[in-house]
């Protein structure tokens, strides 16, 4: 009985262990959250459109088509880094992006979008991040899939890599 | 000087840095003029955590997003909204994370219960030890 009692600590302690080391070696990213907006509707919202001498009507873009919402910023590198992919989306993908241009300069956008093409169709003004806050967004780049009926179907966060295009043309393709 | 006393004194003052609450980050244009209201602010401000930091709250935080959202609760509080209203504004759209102390449901009944039910297993196994020892003797 005796010897029982003390190898239970040992199989708990053991047990927790192996779940610690099963943690630090499967490929996670710690920093990366889960979106909570996820399978909701997109944030309705009305502010000024860099692109169009209109305002920016956020139930105008959303729940026709599928859509790919971009947060960036000139000011942000790694914008700039996956802005090839954004291109790729609209080019060989043809599905409709979405940018909002998060605390920038308009005059800059412009300049930037003229040097690296325009992949987007409509760009909102966020110039003071309330509209970042709305999507829930904590560090851009980010990126928003939604589907045809304007659900938020995937969130990514961070620059869009290589692996990452091709996650989100799979999901793209299979979002109705 | 000794280097117990070095150490006494070393640990006094780390102390007192311990127990310092007062460092924050709230800049002089985000205080609301009322102080009731600018302390409901800051009350729950120390609750919210700071998405990009991690491991601050918004009120210690300097990170952009921490300001816009210490300005946001504030807009809120001006608003009418009360401090219930604020908080579940802010976990739907950043979900329960942004909250430093995680609310008590069912997803997070393990994460609450858990140092209890260790506790009493290690009463148990020092009670059911001390039996068995003093029979021995």
């Amino acid at each position: 009985m005796k010897k029982k009692i003390t190898i239970i600590p040992l199989i708990i302690f053991l047990f927790i262990l192996s779940i610690f080391f099963y943690l630090l070696i499967i490929d996670r990213d710690i920093s990366r959250l889960p979106s909570n907006l996820l399978d909701k509707k997109v944030p309705s919202f009305e502010t000024k459109s860099i692109l169009k001498n209109e305002n920016f009507i956020s139930t105008d873009e959303f729940g026709n088509e599928k859509v790919l919402v971009n947060f960036f910023a000139t000011w942000c590198k790694p914008c700039r880094d996956e802005h090839k992919y954004i291109k790729l989306f609209s080019d060989k993908e043809k599905i409709k992006i979405i940018g909002i241009n998060y605390k920038d300069n308009r005059k800059k956008t412009m300049e930037w979008l003229n040097d690296l093409g325009n992949p987007y169709s409509n760009i909102a003004e966020d110039k003071k991040g309330k509209i970042a806050i709305e999507w829930g967004v904590y560090g851009i780049p980010e990126t928003f899939v939604i589907n045809s009926q304007g659900i938020i179907k995937y969130r990514h966060v961070g620059p869009i890599t290589n692996k990452v295009y091709k996650k989100i043309n799979l999901l793209i393709r299979e979002i109705e | 000087m000794s280097l117990k006393k070095i150490f006494i004194i070393l640990f006094i003052f780390y102390s007192f840095q311990f127990f310092n609450y007062n460092s924050f980050s709230v800049e002089p244009d985000e205080i609301l003029q009322d102080q009731k209201l600018e302390l409901r602010a800051r009350n729950i401000s120390k609750k919210i955590r700071c998405m990009v930091c991690q491991n601050q709250s918004i009120d210690d935080s300097v990170a952009p997003l921490a300001k816009d959202l210490r300005i946001l609760i504030r807009n809120k509080i001006l608003e009418g909204y009360s401090d219930d209203e604020i908080f579940v504004y802010l976990t739907d759209r950043y979900g329960d994370y942004i909250l430093l102390k995680p609310p008590f449901k069912l997803s997070t009944l393990a994460l609450w219960s858990l140092p209890f039910v260790f506790f009493m297993i290690g009463i148990f196994v020092i009670f059911f030890h001390n039996k068995k020892s003093k029979k021995e003797y």
